[in-house]
C-alpha cells in the first residue's frame, strides 16, 4: 500500500456550499391549499368499557376478580368527593342528574359546602388492563334529558345513563347488574384543551398577526 | 460584501405560488424583495460567519451544561421554578435540537468581526425564505445568466434539515403546532412538515388549541391519541406560562425544540458569555441592567428585554442620545444592555445576518434589511450569493 507521500496530491474540487437539490413534496403545486391537513381519524375516538354500580355487581359479572372489583370501586369511591360536579342549586343539580339523585355538598366534602352535588351511581373501569384507564365515579345522567331526547326509557334509577364528573356520557347496553358499553373515549379520558397559546395572544401586536409568534 | 442590483425576475410570484410561498407578502407590505442582492467573498463566509458560527455554538452548549446545575443561572434568565426541572431534564436526557439563528452585525471584512446581537434558538422563521426560495433564487439566476458561472450561496439548510429529522426517529411520528391563522408561522411549520415528511417521519399538524392535556399529564390531539414528539413554533417562555405549562416535567411528549432551548433563546445569555469569554471577537460586552458593571459601556449601548421577538422593545442609544425605540409588548420584564454594533450602512439599508444552526452545525445564511437601526417585523428578506472568485 502506498504511503501518503507517493501519491499527488489531488486537485481540491471547489467547496459547494448550497443544497444540490432542493425538494418539496407537500408545499410544491398545491402550496396553501396543502395547509389544509389538519386532520384526525375518529374512528381511534372509542374504548371499552365495564360499568358497575357496585362491587358487588362487578363480582357477580366474573370479569374481573373479587379482589381487583373490591380495589378498583375503593379507587372510584376515593375520587368521589373532590371529583363531583358542583351546582349552585339543587335545582340545578337534579335537572342534570334526576330527582332526588343530589346531596347538599357539605355531605361529600367540606370544598363543596354551599354546593350541591351528584350521588354516585356507579364506576367505570376499562375491559383491558392495557387501556390504563383509571377507575372513576359515574352519575345518572338526567332521566327528563333522556326522555326528551328520545333516549332511555326512563325506568329504574339506572336505566344505562350515566355521565363522568365533567359530563362525558356513558350509555351502557343493558341496565342491570352487569353492563359493558363502548363509549367516546373523550368521555371518559378528562382532557383539557386551550393550554397553550393565551400567553401569545396576550402580546396582541404578535401573536395572530402575519408575524406569529416566530421571529 | 456589497449590496448589488440584480433585478426582479418578472415571475417571481408565480414561482413563490408554485412553490408554496405564501407568505412573500405580509400584513400588505413587500417581505421577500430581491431587486437587490448581497455578495460576499467565500472568505468572508468561511472565515468570518461560518467559522465563528461553530464557535458560538459550541461556547452556547457550554454555557446550557453549566446552566442547568445552577439555579442562579437559570433564575437570571427569568426561567420559572416551576419549569426548571423539565428544562433540566430535557439537557440530560439529551433531548436533540433541531435548529436556531444567530444573528450577526457584520458589513464586510474591511468592517470588523462579526458581533453577535442575538441567539434567536427557540423559534426562528425566515426558514423556508432561506432554504427554499433564496436556494431556488439563486439557480433561476444562474440558468438565466443574471448571476455569473460559479456563484454560489452559503445555504444546505434544506438538506440538512432533511438529515436532521432523519436522525430524530422516535417512535416514528412528529406532530407540528402554531397559531394556524398566523401565515408567517403556518408557513414555517408546514416547511418543515415537509422536510420531516421527506425524513420519512408520519407527520401532522395541530393549531395550538387543538393540544390537549389528559389527567396523567399527556399532551393529547383531539380525539386523545397521545403525541410522542411535537416540534412547536411557540416560544417557551409563553408555554410556561400558559395553563400547560406548570406539570411539562412529567410529560412523555418530546419537544423540539426542547426545553433547554430556553436558556439560549433568552438575551441574558449574551451578558453570560460576554462574562465567560470576556474579549471574544465576536461577542459583544453586555450585562443585565442590574448590574452596575453596566456603567462600563459608556453612552453609546443596546438595551433589550431578555425575552421578546421581531426587534420589540429594544432601545438603541448612540452618544447618550436615543437613535431609535420600538414600543413593543414585552417592557415588563428585564433587560440586558450591549455595547452597540450598529448595523452596516449599505446606500441607506442596514442588513443583519441570520446565521443558521441545524444540529449543532453552521449550515447557511439570511439576510434581512431595514431602514432603521432595529430589524424588526418590517424587515426585508433579500437573498445572496457568494461570488466565483
Amino acid at each position: 500500500m502506498p504511503s501518503k507521500a507517493d501519491t499527488p496530491t489531488p486537485v481540491k474540487p471547489p467547496r459547494v456550499m448550497r443544497s444540490q437539490t432542493v425538494t418539496l413534496v407537500m408545499l410544491a403545486g398545491a402550496g396553501a391549499a396543502a395547509f389544509g391537513l389538519a386532520h384526525v381519524d375518529p374512528s381511534q375516538d372509542e374504548e371499552d368499557v365495564l360499568v358497575y354500580a357496585n362491587p358487588e355487581a362487578c363480582i357477580a359479572g366474573r370479569v374481573r376478580t373479587e379482589a381487583e372489583c373490591r380495589s378498583e370501586y375503593l379507587t372510584a369511591r376515593a375520587a368521589y368527593p373532590e371529583s363531583a360536579p358542583r351546582y349552585a342549586t339543587m335545582i340545578d343539580c337534579e335537572a342534570h342528574h334526576g330527582a332526588l339523585h343530589c346531596l347538599p355538598g357539605a355531605s361529600v366534602a367540606s370544598s363543596a359546602t354551599g354546593r350541591f352535588v351528584p350521588m354516585m351511581a356507579g364506576y367505570v373501569i376499562g375491559r383491558r388492563d392495557d387501556q390504563d384507564l383509571d377507575p372513576q365515579p359515574l352519575y345518572d345522567h338526567a332521566p327528563k334529558e333522556r326522555t326528551a331526547s328520545g333516549v332511555g326509557t326512563g325506568g329504574g334509577s339506572s336505566g344505562g345513563g350515566y355521565c363522568t364528573g365533567w359530563g362525558g356520557r356513558v350509555t351502557t347496553s343493558s341496565g342491570g347488574a352487569s353492563s359493558s358499553a363502548r363509549v367516546a373515549s373523550s368521555a371518559v379520558r378528562r382532557v383539557a384543551f386551550g393550554g397553550f397559546g393565551s400567553t401569545g395572544r396576550g402580546f396582541s401586536s404578535h401573536g395572530g398577526s402575519g408575524h406569529g409568534s416566530g421571529g | 460584501m456589497r449590496r448589488v442590483a440584480i433585478g426582479e425576475r418578472p415571475d417571481w410570484r408565480d414561482t413563490a405560488r408554485r412553490h408554496g410561498f405564501t407568505f412573500h407578502t405580509l400584513d400588505g407590505a413587500p417581505y421577500w424583495s430581491e431587486s437587490h442582492a448581497y455578495a460576499f467573498g467565500l472568505d468572508e463566509i468561511e472565515r468570518d460567519l461560518e467559522g465563528p458560527s461553530g464557535e458560538i455554538q459550541a461556547l452556547c452548549l457550554a454555557f446550557v451544561a453549566d446552566a442547568v446545575e445552577d439555579e442562579r443561572i437559570l433564575a437570571s434568565l427569568d426561567i420559572p421554578e416551576h419549569a426548571r426541572d423539565a428544562v433540566r431534564a430535557s439537557w440530560k436526557r439529551g433531548d436533540p435540537s433541531l435548529y436556531g439563528r444567530l444573528d450577526f452585525s457584520y458589513g464586510g471584512d474591511k468592517a470588523g468581526r462579526a458581533k453577535l446581537l442575538e441567539y434567536n434558538a427557540d423559534t426562528p422563521t425566515a426558514l423556508y425564505e432561506t432554504g427554499v426560495f433564496q436556494w431556488l433564487w439563486l439557480e433561476e439566476g444562474l440558468r438565466s445568466g443574471s448571476l455569473p458561472e460559479g456563484s454560489d450561496q452559503f445555504n444546505s439548510v434544506h438538506e440538512r434539515l432533511i438529515a436532521r429529522f432523519r436522525t430524530l426517529r422516535g417512535d416514528g411520528t412528529m406532530a407540528f403546532t402554531a397559531y394556524a391563522d398566523a401565515p408567517e408561522d403556518r408557513g414555517t411549520v408546514a416547511y418543515l412538515e415537509d422536510c420531516a415528511r421527506q425524513a420519512g417521519l408520519a407527520t401532522r399538524f395541530l393549531d395550538l388549541s387543538d393540544i390537549g392535556r389528559d389527567e396523567a399529564g399527556r399532551f393529547v390531539d383531539r380525539v386523545d391519541a397521545p403525541i410522542p414528539a411535537l416540534f412547536k413554533l411557540y416560544p417557551w417562555e409563553w408555554a410556561f406560562a400558559d395553563a400547560f405549562g406548570d406539570r411539562l416535567h412529567e410529560t412523555t411528549t418530546r419537544f423540539l425544540e426542547p426545553p433547554w432551548k430556553a436558556i439560549l433563546s433568552n438575551k441574558g445569555l449574551l451578558a453570560h458569555l460576554h462574562a465567560r469569554e470576556p474579549g471574544h471577537p465576536n461577542l459583544l460586552p453586555a450585562y443585565f441592567e442590574d448590574d452596575p458593571r453596566k456603567a462600563s459601556l459608556g453612552t453609546s449601548f443596546v438595551k433589550k428585554p431578555l425575552v421578546s421577538r421581531e426587534g420589540a422593545n429594544i432601545l438603541v442609544v448612540r452618544d447618550g442620545t436615543v437613535l431609535a425605540q420600538d414600543h413593543g409588548p414585552y417592557g415588563g420584564g428585564r433587560h440586558i444592555r450591549q455595547a452597540l454594533a450598529e448595523l452596516p450602512d449599505f446606500e441607506g439599508r442596514r442588513p443583519v445576518i441570520g446565521s443558521w444552526i441545524v444540529g449543532n452545525e453552521p449550515v447557511g445564511l439570511c439576510v434581512r434589511e431595514s431602514a432603521g437601526p432595529i430589524t424588526g417585523n418590517g424587515a426585508l428578506f433579500v437573498p445572496h450569493v457568494i461570488e466565483p472568485a
